[in-house]
Parts: C-alpha cells; structure tokens; sequence
C-alpha cells in the first residue's frame, strides 16, 4: 500500500544558532489510519505536523532538510518544495487540520455558517444555498444539535465542545484524505473529551480518510491509536502498532512514559496510596502506610459559596451563581481528601473558600477546632499559616521579577519566623526538602522548567510547615513524567511530615492513585463521597458512574464507541435570588460511603 | 438592548455634569458679565442696574436653570465679542471645524490602517521600523510644525492648495474641500501616528491568534486572512482610540485653525476665551463637550455592529 503521506528525514529549526525542533523524522501514515504521534512538550510532536501543512513558516520555522511526499490524484509531491499555491490548494482540501483550543479556534466576529464555507468557496468554488446545504450536512455529521439554528451563531454562543465540533466540521468540510488532529481534546472536559474521540473515530471510518493524531496523553493513544509514533526532544524513538507499543515498549523513553501514565483501576485492592513507578527505579513502589485512628483537620459544614450576578442599567445583583451548594466533608490528618469534578463544579471554588480567598456565603469551616469563617481578620492571617495553596500555574503564580529563595523565604518573613542566617539555613532546607541543587536560590522563575517550578510553589507552601495544602489542578499542566515525580513528592511529604492534602483535580487516574478520600462534586454540590476504594470500586451515583465511564484508559483493548457515550449537558449553575435550594441529604451506601439523594431536578445527571 | 440604555444613560449623566462644571467654573472667574459689557471704568450704579438686569444677583442655581432651559429651548444668548446670537454663530463655526475633523480623521485612518497592518505582518523588519520611525516622528513633532511645512510645501512651491480661509461647503463644495485640506492633513500626520501604533499592535496580537491558524488551513489566502479574518477583529480597538482622539483633536484645532487662519471653532474658542466673553465660552465649551461624548457614543455603537459578543452583552 502506498503511504498518504510519507516523512523522511524531515528536520526543522527556529532561527539561526538554536537547536534544531525535529531533528531527523521519518514516518508514513497510510490510508485509512489513525498514527498517533505522542510525546511531551519539547518533543516536535506539533511542529512536525504544521511542517506538515507548511504553517510552520508562519511561527517563524525553517524546513531545512528532508522530503514530505504526499500522494494526489495525480501523483507525488514533495510538501517541502511545494510552493505557496500549491499548498493553498492542499491545505482545507487535501489535508483538514484541528487545533488544541476550542474557545480560540474560531473567528469571534464571523458566524460559523461563514466559517463553515470559507473552504468551500475556495476549494469547491461553492457558494449560496450549495454551500449552506454542505454546512448543515457537516453539522449533522458531526452530531450538533439544531444545526439550522447553529447557522446564525457566532462562536461565543456554542460551549467548548460545540466549538471543537464546528471545527471537526470545518476540517471535514472538502473531505480531506488526512485529517491532522493536534491535541484536539486537551482542554476539554474528560466526557467531552471522550465524545469528540468517538466523533473522530467514527468519522474516519465512515469516510476512509487517515488521521494523524497528536497527544501527549498515552490513555487517548490507547483509545484512538492505529499505529503509534513516538517521538522525544526532537526525534522518533520507537514506530509501532498501538497493541505492539503498549504490551511491548522497546525504547527506554516509551517504557518510562508508560510507567508515569496513572490507570484508572490499577489501584484496586489496595489499602493506601502507593508512589509512581519512575525510569530507572526498579523497586517495588512503596504503600504509604494508613493510619489506624485518623483524626479530624478540616472539618467543612454545610459550605455555600454564591457569587453575585449584576444586570440591567444600573448594575443590580438580579442573579446568584450558586458555585458551592451546601457542602459537607471531613479531611483527616495526614490523609489527602480529592474533590474531582468538570469544569465548573465548584471544586475550585471550594477549595478558595476553605481558605476563605473568595468569602463563603454561609456554612462553617473548622481547621483544628478554629472556625475559620468567625475568625477576625487578624486571627484569619495566623489560621492561614497552617494552610498553604498550590495553583495550577506554576508561572503564573511565581513572581517573575524575584529570586526563588525571596519567593521561598517570603511567608517566612511575612510570619516573622526567621530573619538572617537562620532564614537562610530554612531556606537551603526548603530547597533540599523538594530535591532542588541549592545553587538554584538565586535564580528566577524563567529559568527553571515547569516541574521544577512547581516544587518552588511547593517548597513556598511547605515554608510555615502547615498541616493542609490545597493543590488546586497542582499537576495538570505538567508533562506526565513530571506529574510522576511531582506526585511522588507531595506523597513522600505526607509520609515524612503528616500533612493533609485537599487535592482539587479532573484527572480521575492521579486521584485514583494519591488519595485516601474522594468526593465527586457536580454542580456545586457533591454527589458521592466516600474512601477511595468505595467510590472507584463501588460507585453508586449516576454522575460519579458517567464520570467514570468518560476516563479514558492506557490500555488499547478498552475502548470506547460513540453509542456507549450518552452524557447530557450541564445545566446552569445562575439562579435568580428567589430560588432556595434544597438541603443536601445523602444515603449512606456503607461506612463513610455517602451518595446524594435526588431532592431536586437540577442536581440529577441521569435519571 | 440593555447595553445601549446603559450608553445613553451615561452620556446624558456626563453631559449634565459637563453643564455644571462649565458653568460652575467661568462663575469662579473673576469679572462678570456686567462688568465685560460695560468695561472696569464704569459707573458702579450703572453696573449694579445692569446685573439686577441680566439676572446676576439671582442664586447660581437659579442662574443654572435659566442658561441649561436656554440650552435646550435654542436660546443661547448673545455673544460681547460678536454681538450675535450665540446659537447661529456656533451653528455655522462647528460646520467649518467639522469639515476638518471629519477630514483629517478620515485621512488618518486611510493611512495608518494600511501601515499599522503593513507594519504588523513585517514584525520586526525593515517595513515594520520604517512604519514605527515614521509614526514616532508624527507623534514627537507638534501640529504647528506640520502646518508651517505643509503651507510651505502645497501652498507657497507647489501652490495646490491655499494656505488660509475657510469656505462654506454649501456655497462651494470643492473649495470647501481645498480650504480643508492642508489644516486636515497638519492634524491627521498627528493623529495618524497613534493610530498606525494602535493597529500595529493590536493586529500582532491578533494575527498569533489560533484562529488564524484555522483560517490558513483552510487554505484562505494570506490576503483574505490578514484583511479580512484579522483587520475585522483589530479594527475596535483602532476606532475606540480614534474616538478618544477627537477630544484631542478639538484641542489642536486651536492652533491649526489660528496658523491657518481657519474660523472654525477652534478660532471661536480662542477669541472667546481672549475677550472673557463668558456666555460664548460656556457654550464653545458645552459643545466641544457633548461632540466628544456623541463620538464616542457613536464609536460604541460602531463596536456593537463589529463584534457580536458586545451585541450580547
């Protein structure tokens, strides 16, 4: 069979003197085929594939040596020397091309109907009714409900996954026979996620077409993947089908990046959370050891969060978005409690409010026997040293125009806890306590990778010693392999120094893995808590089953089709000021297994 | 819907506190209007006559309420300098000013869109330092320097143009225009400056958007993805500063009128302020106020038909 597209020896830079993105890439993708190409940041997964459509250009890449040869209906080409019509030809026609961010893929000021049509215009020469009809066909196809109505849209009026279908649909829209897919559910929900894969999925087999497929997530390889690619700093260092790579891994690289990826149920049957296996560490991995008679330290109460809506001419609170709905759990020492949950549950609002960064409209919180919702402002500084955050961002959350050891030293100084040489000997020890080299004190924030900042941010919560950290999504901007480690290091703290960790997180296999404890929220409210095993083993509420369902898994022979994905759309959180909500009253499943009981139409996901 | 009541609401808030202030301040001033009738040597039971007359013992309030009523019932009093009615001098002053802020506002952005853009997708090349030297000269020399070269250059060499007077366009379109031109274009090289900064920047940032990205691989040309895909979501940004920039303008136009001896009311305001005749200031003042309010009123609503999500909101 002749390949669709055929890489060989392809190699990119950006500007002169840096090191080249990819080095020296050879793979084919033949007909018919899904080839995922997977690897972390810095790999060249992406730059390989805008080289691939020779958008490379326009970020400021060079394609300096190899051959892309792309079979036509009237024979070869090569894509590197092809010229800038020619490519224009191929580019919406030949190939189709998604993109990672759905929210910014499309045009906010036209309607998606000419959106849609752009290609058909140019390639197709399509206009008018044609086209329309064509846009509403390709609509359908990707399962977008009144597509008549979409028409009219703009982009600001469909949620994400919406989006990310109008895009599919753009990239179908002439029919390519490559589909060029470039981390397309990466910023998506884990159900949306998992629509949008079957979506694909289906699509290349209802029209024959190939996909390259780009992610750095090895569970979505498993669930889409053909023929896998890997590719590390530049190169490929292991081809193979999907079954072959992940029974059979060959090159060191692949096997660590498998060791890193948590799967969802490979905890089961066991007692306490357990480390990451890492490259090179052929030891068993260590179970943390349960505690026998935890004792309470965060106790929350009935927790509610509203955040004011205003409207009309004069600015009026007309509206509340009801964020967290009356929320009850208890955090133990030393045990880490997750809240996992969508995008927009509550679960990050919980964890503000806990720490009282957003004020709570009523309910209680007591951390140690202090309440700290009553706490005057004075004692709510002092009852805040015993809880520390980590952000999601690790940039973001790092100044960028101070030294690290400032940054670290800071809630020090702030809590006149050390001054002089003693701040500087805490320090030293905080850098030595999250394995970072001493000599990295003076450095800045840019200097450093994103895991290694994120063990700043978390040297920087260790430095008054708390007794809880609440790591909000702390590991989901990183690369799995850090993710591993960084994981690894939060579990070795809570061993070490007893801490508690109230974990907010998406990823239903990190949670899986670290936890003691899990409450699944959904619209504000939790709709199942209990220990990890009940809640992974033995779910019992629609949502937290659907939840489950969505996660994708590293293992190729469990896949998931399109008619198995039924989710519905979550309605919206914003009420008028009128609405009283229900009480939350729960069923208990067994011990300190606790499942939400239907009271009230918006809470059900699945009736 | 709610989004154009808000504007309105605001607009008529602001214009009143215009009022006040402007009222407020030419009181605070020292001499009145008695006093500038009939000059500081006058008879002082004269003068006193003459205030109780002219209503300048009545509680400010009271003088407010009967120069806003007189505002908006089309009696704007008499000019000292003119001796004319206020309402139909300004009426026929803001037509001259208004040929040559439209004109040099048009002029502006007719040049600095296409360079903005220019400069944008040659970032950081020789066009792009070009586009940026250019538009730092405009901005760090002032209006009177451009005027004085421009009248050297089209009306004294090349003499396209005449250099001072102002024609009525209703008598004489095409004079009014060539009376226009050279003070439109000595304020337009000013205004131009910011805006070719503007979109520069604003086209940059709009261009490193992924929906670019999409539009490219669709196979769009690249002039259809830069004037159309990404011109249409920088060009709000553009005219917003332009808005603001008429508020700017009315100030250069004092000058620009003067050098180019140019009765618009950027002239008007001058002698006004020159003479202290204070009912003509307070309405010169008013004025200038509410046509920078209704621009930028204008340029919202501009927004609105641009981009659907402010339509929404």
């Amino acid at each position: 069979m002749t390949p669709i597209v055929n890489i060989e020896k392809l190699r990119v830079t950006f500007g002169k003197g840096t090191d080249a993105a990819v080095k020296d890439v050879s793979f084919a993708i033949n007909p018919g085929e899904t080839v995922c190409v997977v690897g972390e940041s810095g790999s060249g997964k992406s730059v390989t594939s805008l080289s691939l459509m020779r958008l490379v250009e326009f970020g400021g890449g060079t394609i300096v040596d190899g051959r892309m040869t792309l079979q036509r209906d009237d024979g070869p080409i090569d894509l590197a020397q092809a010229d800038g019509d020619t490519m224009r030809d191929i580019r919406g026609d030949e190939i189709g091309m998604i993109f990672q961010e759905p929210m910014t893929s499309l045009n906010p000021v036209f309607t998606i109907e000419r959106q849609l049509t752009d290609g058909l215009r140019v390639h197709r020469g399509m206009t008018g009714q044609a086209a329309r009809e064509r846009a509403l066909e390709l609509l359908r196809d990707v399962r977008i409900p009144e597509p008549e109505r979409r028409l009219k849209q703009y982009p600001h009026e469909l949620s994400g996954g919406m989006r990310q279908r109008v895009v599919i649909a753009i990239a179908m829209a002439c029919e390519p026979r490559l589909l060029i897919a470039d981390e397309p559910t990466t910023a998506l929900d884990v159900t949306i996620q998992a629509e949008i894969l079957a979506l694909i999925n289906r699509l290349k087999r209802e029209t024959g077409m190939a996909v390259m497929f780009i992610t750095h997530d090895m569970a979505v390889v498993a669930q889409i993947a053909d023929r896998v690619v890997v590719m590390y700093r530049g190169d490929v260092v292991e081809e193979g089908p999907v079954a072959d790579i992940f029974a059979n891994p060959k090159a060191d690289y692949t096997k660590a990046l498998l060791a890193a990826v948590p799967r969802l149920g490979e905890m089961r049957g066991k007692a306490a959370p357990e480390p990451m296996r890492l490259v090179g560490d052929t030891s068993a991995p260590k179970p943390l050891t349960p505690q026998d008679h935890p004792e309470p330290l965060l106790e929350v109460k009935n927790l509610t969060t509203y955040f004011p809506v205003k409207g009309g001419p004069l600015r009026r609170h007309v509206a509340n978005v009801h964020a967290v709905e009356d929320v009850t759990f208890t955090l133990n020492k030393g045990e880490t409690l997750s809240l996992v949950g969508e995008s927009g549950c509550g679960k990050s609002s919980c964890g503000r409010s806990i720490l009282r960064l957003v004020e709570p409209t009523s309910g209680s919180v007591i951390v140690d026997r202090k309440d700290i919702l009553a706490a005057n402002h004075r004692d709510l500084r002092l009852l805040r040293r015993q809880m520390q955050m980590i952000f999601q961002d690790p940039f973001a959350s790092l100044n960028p125009y101070m030294r690290l050891s400032a940054q670290v030293a800071e809630p020090l100084r702030n809590f006149g806890l050390a001054s002089g040489s003693a701040l500087q000997d805490r320090v030293a020890g905080l850098f030595d306590r999250v394995e970072l080299p001493r000599d990295y004190m003076r450095r800045f924030p840019h200097e450093l990778s994103g895991g290694q900042r994120q063990r700043i941010a978390i040297a920087r919560a260790l430095a008054v010693s708390p007794k809880l950290i609440i790591a909000d999504e702390a590991v989901s901007a990183l690369d799995v392999s850090v993710q591993a480690q960084v994981l690894n290091l939060m579990m070795e703290l809570q061993a070490d120094l007893g801490l508690s960790f109230l974990f907010i997180s998406h990823d239903m296999a990190v949670v899986e893995r670290i936890s003691h404890h899990v409450a699944v929220m959904y619209l504000g409210r939790i709709v199942e808590i209990g220990p990890r095993a009940a809640i992974f083993e033995n779910p019992q509420h629609s949502y937290t089953k659907s939840l489950m369902q969505a996660v994708p898994i590293a293992d190729p022979a469990k896949r998931k089709l399109e008619g198995d994905l039924n989710f519905r759309p979550i309605p919206s959180p914003m009420h008028p000021l009128s609405y009283a909500p229900a009480q939350s009253l729960y069923d208990t499943v067994a011990a300190g297994h606790l499942v939400l009981r239907d009271i009230e139409r918006t809470t059900d996901a699945n009736p | 819907m709610a989004y154009l009541l808000n504007r309105l609401l605001s607009v008529l808030l602001t214009l009143f506190l215009i009022s006040v202030i402007t009222f407020a301040v030419t009181n605070i001033l020292p001499g009145d209007v008695a006093m500038m009738i009939m000059g500081t040597q006058s008879n002082p039971e004269a003068l006193a006559g003459l205030r109780e007359s002219l209503g300048l013992n009545d509680p400010l309030i009271v003088q407010y309420g009967r120069w806003i009523g007189g505002l908006l019932t089309g009696d704007w009093g008499r000019s000292l300098v003119f001796k004319e009615a206020i309402g139909p001098l300004i009426a026929q002053k803001a037509v001259a000013s208004g040929v040559i802020v439209v004109m040099s506002m048009a002029i502006a952005l007719a040049c600095a869109i296409p360079l903005g853009v220019w400069a944008a997708i040659n970032r950081d090349r020789w066009q792009d330092s070009t586009a940026s030297t250019s538009a730092l000269i405009g901005v760090s020399l002032p209006d009177f320097f451009w005027g004085i070269m421009l009248i050297l250059l089209f009306a004294r060499y090349l003499g396209w143009f005449p250099s001072s007077g102002f024609v009525h366009p209703a008598d004489d379109f095409l004079g009014a225009i060539r009376h226009a031109f050279l003070p439109s274009l000595a304020l337009g090289l000013g205004l131009m400056a910011h805006l070719t900064r503007m979109t520069r920047s604003t086209m940059i940032g709009i261009l490193g958007q992924e929906f670019i990205r999409v539009a490219r691989a669709k196979g769009l040309a690249e002039r259809e993805v830069v004037w159309s895909y990404g011109l249409r979501n920088a060009i709000g940004p553009v005219i917003t500063v332009a808005g603001l920039q008429v508020g700017y303008l009315f100030g250069s136009i004092i000058v620009v009128e003067s050098l180019f001896n140019y009765t618009g009311m950027g002239w008007l305001t001058y002698q006004a302020l020159l003479n202290r005749d204070i009912p003509l200031i307070q309405s010169t003042v008013f004025v200038i106020a509410a046509v920078v309010m209704l621009t930028n009123l204008f340029v919202d609503l501009l927004y609105m038909l641009i981009d659907p999500r402010i339509r929404m909101a």
